[in-house]
């Protein structure tokens, strides 16, 4: 077992974050499988809409709902889990959904709610709302269901920290002492738009509507008035989340293919997650050219190759030296993609102190369970 | 389509899974519309800005500014982009500061129906129509849009505001916006993949949603990253029987043998996705410097040259 796994050893829940497309799915799916061979029953959640986990699970699609990776998939792919390896892909809008029939009052509020078009706009659209209701997922799967891992692989965020924000920012919103005054007339008077132009409240209402036209501005008073009952059940929700991710049965892994920007993203959040006391199990750098000529000096010219080549195939000619001329530059732009790349792994291990574990570039790409297999065995 | 007449639309957007070379693309596209003349605003939206210095620039942030002859870039983001729209709306700064500027309205703003991207991508539509002394501002308009998900999310902000908002000032902008984005002579929406199975699927189902559900004209797809062919079958099973010779010869074999299986795995992925899009691609070639800059960009809009 690798670093990171054995850090991740006792804990219940681990959140793979990162910038998109350095392999957060895979590695996610990875340390599931992991712990459902090792006799555990773990989940992987994944809010990739690309269905490529599912491809890799031989599930054909994932729904909002935990789906159980059949048997038969493992043995196609030669494994014998001792345990069980279940998979879901969250589906924003229904765990917006789900989280406003939970705290509605009432089955006529729930309804108003899910037809306003603003918040189908903050459920669908917001930015921020999937990094919400993934951790609101995952509080929900953590503390009503009975996994003994539950793997949760982040949106591939463009900005890392609407990961632990975004649910403050759009509670502070919906929740806004000032907004609700502000628009206080609306809420209570439906046709709210109307009523703001000719309350007192005119001047910032009357700019805005010219901004947004007044019909926008109903929506927006319809839902805060219909939220209101709602806010304390949200808000308190949002709170017990955050403790979650603090506490030491959690652990947060970094991902970062070893580029300077995937690094750098990496680092970035690595820092925030220290300042909000959240705790990190480890880093993986992924996708690693490995090192084939670990010699002071250069790599060899086409002559040195040549001879050898010669030697080697018993041949030699124009064609012999003209594949040994090949030969050479090839090692050496492999000496140079393996460079750049240990440059960023060293960057990677410095700056995030800890369990770091470096996965080579693997044979192809990870698209089944024994290539998830493979990919564990570097973790 | 083929690209051939990529660079004469008005309004170019790239995009693609993360970690394609987005930026990369966006760039060289910038880099060969100049090489031709044109005038070029290349436009990142909300992001680390990466076009600048790839160009060897500093980042333009908000303001747009010129980095190299012909070449200017801005970063789009929500807040500029939304004080920018509101004075054009209330023509007073004081006005301005007083309603925007204040804590509760920003609030509001963020509950409007995907105010942020329509200003942000309305900001760049303004730039790609606009005129002066009786001409383009600029010839072409490259939009290095975010990933997959967040740009069709971007760009369907005017049909969903068509959809939803019934009248008013952003309906109207919805309207000119929707119109310019659809319009097959001025807007392409290039896609970057990757030569590799996921990105392959990834930009498949981009592709059409592109067309179908977004329906707007589709562009070329570059093939990014695109290994080069080296050796032939023949060479690669006599480099297999001698990877584990000693250095020097054992380790370049296993070089070229790593290169050349790669090469394999990216020629299927490149025929998989050409036959998923229905049209040709756009190869481009994976290149050995460990450092991207001009010179790697250079390189890249030298490879797009002929075919584009």
């Amino acid at each position: 077992m690798g670093a990171l796994l054995h850090s991740l050893e006792g804990k219940r829940v681990a959140v793979v974050v990162g910038s998109g497309g350095v392999g957060k799915t895979s590695v996610s799916a990875a340390i599931a499988l992991s712990c459902a061979m090792e006799g555990g029953r773990a989940l992987v959640c994944t809010i990739d809409p690309a269905r490529r986990l599912a491809t890799a699970l031989g599930l054909g699609t994932l729904g909002n709902a935990e789906a159980l990776v059949p048997p038969e998939a493992f043995a196609r792919s030669g494994l014998a889990p001792r345990g069980q390896l279940f998979a879901m892909m969250l589906d924003v809008k229904r765990t917006w959904d789900d989280l406003v029939a939970r705290h509605a009052p009432d089955a006529a509020t729930r309804d108003r709610i899910l037809g306003n078009r603003v918040y189908q706009q903050v459920s669908g659209a917001l930015a921020g709302s999937q990094e919400y209701m993934a951790m609101e997922k995952l509080y929900e799967l953590s503390t009503e269901r009975d996994y003994d891992l539950i793997v949760l692989d982040t949106p591939p965020t463009s900005h890392a920290l609407d990961f632990l924000e975004a649910p403050d920012r759009i509670l502070d919103f919906v929740g806004n002492e000032t907004a609700r005054k502000l628009f206080a007339p609306a809420i209570d008077a439906g046709r709210f738009g109307a009523r703001l132009l000719q309350a007192g409240t005119g001047f910032v209402a009357k700019t805005l509507s010219r901004f947004t036209g007044s019909d926008v501005l109903s929506d927006v008073g319809d839902f805060l008035g219909q939220f209101q009952g709602m806010y304390d059940g949200f808000k308190e929700r949002a709170s017990a989340v955050r403790t979650l991710l603090t506490q030491p049965e959690v652990g947060f892994v970094l991902v970062a293919s070893p580029s300077p920007l995937s690094v750098d993203e990496a680092l970035f959040f690595h820092d925030h997650l220290r300042k909000a006391g959240m705790p990190v199990a480890g880093a993986v750098s992924n996708r690693v050219t490995p090192d084939l000529w670990p010699f002071p000096g250069g790599t060899p010219g086409a002559e040195a190759i040549s001879a050898a080549l010669s030697a080697a195939l018993a041949s030699t000619g124009p064609g012999t030296e003209d594949l040994a001329a090949r030969l050479a530059l090839t090692l050496q732009e492999h000496q140079g993609f393996a460079r750049s790349d240990a440059r960023e792994v060293e960057r990677m291990r410095r700056g995030a102190p800890g369990p770091h574990v470096a996965v080579p570039r693997l044979e192809g790409d990870v698209h089944d369970l024994s290539g998830l297999a493979a990919l564990a065995a570097h973790l | 389509m083929s690209g051939s007449d990529l660079l004469d639309r008005r309004l170019v957007v790239v995009t693609g899974k993360g970690g394609v070379g987005k930026s990369t693309v966006s760039a060289a596209l910038a880099m060969l519309a100049a090489r031709r003349g044109k005038r070029v605003l290349v436009a990142e939206v909300d992001a680390r800005e990466r076009v600048a210095p790839m160009l060897g620039g500093r980042p333009s942030g908000p303001v747009i500014r010129e980095v190299l002859p012909g070449i200017s870039t801005v970063d789009v983001d929500p807040r500029h982009a939304l004080e920018e729209y509101a004075l054009m709306v209330v023509k007073v700064r004081a006005i301005y500061q007083a309603v925007f500027e204040n804590r509760v309205v920003r609030f509001f703003l963020r509950a409007v129906p995907s105010l942020s991207e329509t200003l942000m991508l309305g900001k760049i539509l303004h730039e790609a129509r606009s005129e002066s002394h009786g001409r383009p501002r600029w010839d072409l308009v490259v939009v290095d849009a975010p990933a997959t998900g967040h740009a069709v999310q971007l760009l369907g902000v005017p049909r969903a505001l068509l959809d939803t908002v019934p009248g008013g000032p952003l309906r109207r902008d919805a309207e000119w916006m929707q119109a310019l984005l659809s319009d097959p002579v001025r807007t392409a929406v290039a896609l970057v993949s990757l030569p590799e199975e996921m990105p392959v699927t990834e930009t498949a189902e981009l592709d059409a949603r592109i067309g179908k559900e977004l329906a707007l004209p589709r562009g070329p797809v570059f093939l990014n990253a695109m290994p080069r062919e080296l050796y032939t079958e023949g060479e690669r099973d006599q480099l297999r029987a001698v990877v584990g010779a000693p250095p020097p010869l054992g380790p370049a074999a296993r070089a070229a043998v790593l290169q050349a299986e790669q090469r394999e795995r990216a020629s299927a992925q490149a025929a998989r996705l050409r036959e998923l899009v229905g049209r040709p691609l756009v190869p481009l070639p994976l290149l050995a410097s460990d450092r991207w800059g001009r010179r790697a960009v250079e390189r890249i809009a030298d490879a797009m040259e002929g075919q584009i």
